[in-house]
């Protein structure tokens, strides 16, 4: 067997990980940590393919640091919206905001 | 031939470490054992980056991700008092964590076997890419996506701020 094949494994595991937070948890910040797992997953198929095979290896690593630089953005906004959830609602269990105002 | 075993020894011993600390980061009922949990995880990545002879990645992802994002983690923990226990302890139920379990299952069903078939041939070793490369590639060929991550990162950050704000005597 290649290598390539046991890091994209672990990267798909990872997505899974991921998959089963996102349903599981109850929390919005329980919520987003399996986000981050699930964005490791990517960078780490990224870099493998791009390590491994003949593609552009500069390219599959800069991708890498803009999923990084993705994650980071987007890490700052969730944390804003969760504040602002737990400010509104007093809770920041996925369901409670739920409610709609017309 | 030695060199070969010590490299599988060190994907599993990473792999192990990704693998556990996912486990925690999903399964704990504390949120703050769960960030710990994506740390670990977060540093098993690294060291499979590192496997990878892609060593500025490796760490970045220190500097970036364990270094930033799970600051923040904690801060959202800490800021909306997710009740250190995390709000976590009362489970959604045995119908939860079946779903869970299905959701974990199916993708991992589906693309693991299809790696397994069609899989492409890949080099035995990584190749060296080295950090001056990669600067002169950001330079180069890819200044758009450099400059759009920049702004990207502006607008997270303002809209963050324009979100958290609190209007003096609101409320």
């Amino acid at each position: 067997m290649n290598p390539i094949i046991f890091y994209q494994v672990v990267a798909v595991l990872l997505l899974c990980l991921g998959l089963y937070a996102l349903v599981v948890r109850r929390t919005l910040v329980g919520m987003l940590i399996g986000v981050e797992l699930m964005l490791n997953g990517a960078g780490l198929s990224i870099v493998a393919a791009a390590q491994l095979t003949p593609m552009d290896a500069v390219l599959g690593q800069l991708g890498a640091l803009l999923v990084m630089g993705l994650a980071a953005a987007e890490a700052t906004l969730i944390l804003s919206i969760v504040l602002v959830v737990s400010k509104r609602f007093g809770d920041v269990a996925s369901d409670t905001p739920s409610e709609l105002k017309g | 031939m030695n060199e070969m075993y010590l490299g599988q020894f060190a994907f599993a011993f990473y792999t192990l470490i990704v693998l556990a600390g996912g486990a925690l980061a999903v399964s704990s009922s504390s949120l703050v054992r769960a960030m710990l949990g994506l740390v670990v995880s977060l540093f098993g990545v690294a060291g499979l980056y590192l496997l990878l002879l892609a060593e500025f990645v490796a760490l970045m992802q220190i500097l970036v991700y364990v270094g930033a994002v799970t600051v923040l983690i904690f801060f959202a923990i800490m800021l909306t008092r997710a009740s250190s226990d995390g709000g976590e302890s009362e489970e959604g139920g045995l119908a939860a964590t079946l779903r869970g379990i299905l959701v974990f299952l199916v993708p991992a069903g589906i693309l693991v076997p299809f790696l397994a078939v069609y899989g492409v041939t890949g080099f035995p070793t990584p190749k060296n890419v080295s950090p001056d490369q990669l600067g002169a590639g950001l330079l180069g060929p890819y200044t758009l996506a450099f400059e759009l991550i920049s702004v990207v990162l502006l607008a997270a950050m303002a809209g963050a701020v324009l979100l958290a704000f609190e209007k003096r005597g609101a409320k």
